[in-house]
């Protein structure tokens, strides 16, 4: 086992993630998963938000999404507000590769431990600041949260239903976890340019950029045509036609989608009506999103006589682009799902309990991720990290914890 | 002022002029806690009635303006080679983040036609670009190679020996079918890095099915979960964006595996399945399904875990996001509504009291939000720092001051097109910012330079590889 360990590609690497709830601490859990060794810093009162964040547990009524995401982490208690606490994070900076974290503008460096304190102590650190609208621009300290990041990033408004209310774009963390991404790319980044110069450097991430980002041709097509896109309910008809989602003889749902005129060839025989791809009817994409309502009401006709897994059956037949819209109870129960290992079971320590939790995304061919532990209990490392690191005494740990320091 | 002109070929020009700036000592520290963008909206306003940062600007007005000549190339990934020779976006979109920090990005594509990314939205005046390519296409030299003959092949194995990355994204078989496995590429370049994406990833039984980000979106849980309860589950905002997921865990692996082949020299195979990225994102959707059983639903506008947590509809028919995740934030909203006794604890000042009277609260907002224009709300909730944000549609996010002065938009000289507008690299980092070069590139356009000047390839050699449309 150890010989894997040292062989991961983050080996060796130390990361303080002192941030809350998903965005920043997420790209902590990649990099923990790739093998950096995470110490999460917590407030000694309740620590991490994420803790109370979706449904509670049997483990000092930690939350779900905390034992599944803060997956891989030590937990270390410290008062930054607290002058001694902001002293004991100072001497941990010293010894640390990257730092992650999600204040709002202007708090950190109230406590004295701006980046210029911070890249003082150790040049060579990484700093990984997330926030709702980023360190600069006049709504840098506006509070923001996923929510208000979908909808200011302009993905909110595209989802639902044409003229209808908005809705969330399938999750409301979405932004969170997308944040945590870009972040992990900007400190991998970082680490490539330290080896070479050994300079550190931050990153300045931003909740509503990140989904902002993935707007395909959004905001060229805006600039150049003044073209406001507008929702699209459950299709999306612009350039390719049928692609939405149709419902099938069980009430249950499923997703087709013909980009091209080879794949909706395909669907017409997977229908039994290949003539329906013939150049005189609706074999050129142009003429199916000319008529897209008649298209997709042809589909949607056929979906709807026959049960999901009979329309699966048969556009797989014909290698249609073609899926079911699985709730979770589908995700469970499905080979694909199990074949990848894209669910896991992890023991919760101590409790006999197991949790289900999703697998590490990407695999890696000769260094795959690794969940070593679960969510870890609130200041569970603190002493241990204290002495290994710190070199302090029980003594001083103990009158540091009486003073609630840590 | 220099910086303000837009230069024709922008980037290799702007990077010049940065190092320049710098050289004149005229830097801003990004230390001081309350320093605004050296770009700050008003500036912009002042200086020019466009909304938008050139790429020219962009590099030279970054609040992270601290810039040294010792160092003149300050690109993290300079040096390194990427090959896509993907399609569309899961996948090609994590060479256009390397390429954005430094990497030179061939795009290796079909003599005829190329990529159908080309042909995907909105047409421009160039025949071969459409306006998805131009932006997304970014940093990019193209170089035809048809993979489905033998010489086509071998011309990209030779290229392959020279490259430090590759990203594919074929269904998997594919480059097997045409000799092109990992197997043989290893073989070719045992210190090789290559990205697999696919709808479903290179094993498991589904592997063979063909998968895009729609269907991806479906089978992963996502498209599910997006609409109101027990109506037509509708797309999750966008088209693609499993793709754009899937290659930015594709891009985490690729930067994972250069620094394994760092210390080992080896390189290695990363493996994603679009469903498999979307649904890593779903919170705690497994472990509660696991546990307790329990099925998540769609949620309409709301959220299972506050209330009011929604888009709300103001007096001049636009919409506002409203998230009170905590009681604090739900006392805030009462307060910017005038009626601080609904945060109190008889009423329902505590979540779960909330939680319990959601329709009645969702109502109360409705009505408040209902009677004011967009602006009226915005200003009285941020007044009392609530977390609110507009539901911007792209003509907003144009007009927006904070898009303005974070540079998020950038006006980049496509070739043949003139100026178009796209999307600014993200993530902002303070000492190698990343930077757009070019857009989309012309098919083919680096063909020639590339065989002659890395392969070696002679130039008569080159005219018969094109007459006989290997290239």
């Amino acid at each position: 086992m150890d010989g894997h360990e040292s062989n991961l590609p983050l080996a060796g690497i130390r990361v303080i993630d002192a941030a809350t709830v998903i965005a920043a601490p997420f790209c902590a859990t990649l990099l923990g998963e790739f093998g950096a060794d995470v110490l999460k810093v917590e407030h000694p009162l309740g620590g991490d938000a994420l803790r109370r964040f979706g449904t509670p547990t049997f483990r000092d009524g930690d939350t779900l999404t905390w034992l599944s995401e803060a997956r891989n982490k030590r937990s270390v208690t410290l008062n930054l507000q607290h002058p001694d606490g902001a002293r004991i994070f100072k001497e941990l900076i010293a010894k640390t590769d990257v730092l992650c974290e999600n204040f709002r503008p202007g708090t950190l460096e109230k406590w004295g431990l701006g980046w210029d304190v911070l890249s003082q102590i150790n040049p060579r650190l990484i700093m990984l600041r997330v926030t709702g609208y980023g360190q600069t621009g006049p709504y840098k300290d506006r509070p923001g949260f996923a929510r208000i990041a979908h909808a200011v990033g302009g993905i909110s408004y595209l989802a639902g239903m044409p003229k209808g209310t908005p809705v969330t774009p399938g999750s409301t963390t979405l932004a969170d976890y997308m944040t945590g991404l870009y972040g992990c790319i900007g400190v991998l980044i970082a680490l490539h340019y330290r080896e070479k110069t050994g300079r550190g450097q931050y990153i300045d991430a931003a909740l509503y950029e990140s989904v902002f980002r993935c707007s395909d041709e959004l905001v060229p097509a805006y600039g150049m045509y003044k073209k406001v896109r507008e929702r699209h309910g459950p299709h999306h008809n612009d350039f390719a036609c049928p692609h939405g989602h149709f419902q099938t003889k069980d009430g249950k749902w499923v997703a087709i989608s013909c980009a091209t005129d080879k794949l909706f060839a395909r669907l017409a025989k997977a229908m039994g009506r290949p003539e329906l791809a013939s150049s005189s009817i609706y074999g050129d994409q142009k003429v199916r999103l000319q008529h897209a309502n008649d298209v997709n009401e042809i589909v949607r006709d056929w979906c709807s006589s026959l049960t999901r897994a009979e329309v699966l059956e048969r556009c797989y037949a014909t290698a249609t682009p073609a899926a079911p819209l699985n709730d979770i109870a589908d995700i469970f129960g499905d080979r694909q799902f199990h074949a990848r290992r894209n669910l896991v079971a992890i023991d919760v320590d101590n409790t006999g309990e197991t949790i289900i939790v999703p697998n590490i995304v990407p695999k890696l061919s000769e260094t795959p991720g690794r969940i070593k532990s679960l969510g870890p209990r609130l200041g569970e490392h603190t002493e241990e990290v204290l002495k290994d690191l710190l070199g302090m005494s029980d003594a001083e740990i103990s009158e540091l914890r009486a003073r609630r320091v840590i | 002022m220099t910086k303000r002109t837009r230069s024709a070929s922008a980037a290799s020009q702007t990077i010049a002029e940065t190092e320049q700036t710098g050289g004149s000592g005229e830097t801003t520290s990004p230390l001081a806690p309350d320093s605004t963008s050296v770009g700050s909206g008003d500036q912009e306003a002042s200086a020019t009635p466009v909304a938008f940062s050139t790429v020219d600007t962009f590099a030279a007005e970054a609040p992270f303006a601290e810039r040294s000549s010792e160092n003149p190339d300050r690109m993290p990934l300079s040096g390194i080679r990427v090959i896509d020779v993907g399609n569309f976006l899961a996948g090609p979109y994590a060479a256009s983040i390397l390429g954005e920090f430094g990497a030179e990005v061939l795009k290796v594509e079909h003599p005829i036609g190329g990529d159908p990314m080309r042909r995907f939205g909105t047409p421009t005046t160039r025949h071969d670009a459409t306006l998805a390519w131009l932006s997304e296409a970014r940093n990019r030299k193209s170089v035809t190679i048809d993979l489905r003959q033998r010489e086509g092949v071998e011309l990209f194995l030779k290229l392959v020996a020279k490259s430090d990355v590759l990203i594919e994204n074929f269904r998997p078989g594919t480059m097997e079918e045409w000799g092109l496995g990992w197997d043989v590429l290893r073989e070719a370049n045992p210190s090789l890095v290559m990205l697999r994406v696919s709808g479903y990833g290179q094993t498991g039984p589904y592997r063979r099915r063909s998968g895009f980000a729609h269907i991806a979106h479906a089978f992963g849980g996502l498209s599910y979960l997006s609409g109101f309860p027990g109506e037509t589950p509708v797309l999750p905002g966008t088209a693609p964006l499993g793709d754009y997921i899937a290659s930015l865990f594709g891009a985490i692996g690729i930067l994972l595996a250069l620094r394994h082949r760092e210390k080992t020299g080896r390189g290695q195979m990363i493996d994603v399945g679009i469903y498999e990225a979307v649904f890593r994102l779903l919170d705690e959707i497994a472990p509660a399904y696991g546990l307790f059983g329990k099925i998540r639903e769609r949620e309409g506008a709301g959220s299972f875990i506050a209330v009011p947590h929604g888009h709300f509809r103001t007096k001049d028919d636009k919409w506002v996001a409203i998230a009170c995740t905590t009681d604090k934030m739900f006392e805030r909203l009462a307060e910017a509504m005038e009626r601080p006794e609904l945060a109190s604890p008889e009423l329902y000042g505590d979540q779960r009291k909330r939680l319990a009277a959601r329709d009645t609260v969702n109502q109360i907002t409705i009505e408040w939000v209902g009677s004011l224009t967009r602006d009226e709300v915005m200003r009285r909730c941020l007044e009392k720092e609530v977390p609110v944000g507009p539901l911007n549609s792209i003509a907003d996010i144009f007009e927006d001051e904070h898009f303005r002065a974070r540079g998020n938009l950038v006006c980049v000289e496509a070739e043949g097109v003139g100026e178009v507008v796209v999307p600014n690299v993200v993530p902002t980092l303070s000492e190698t910012p990343g930077r757009i070069t070019n857009l989309g590139p012309p098919l083919g356009n680096a063909t020639y330079e590339v065989l002659r000047e890395l392969l070696n390839i002679s130039a008569d050699e080159i005219k018969r590889l094109r007459s006989r449309k290997i290239i």
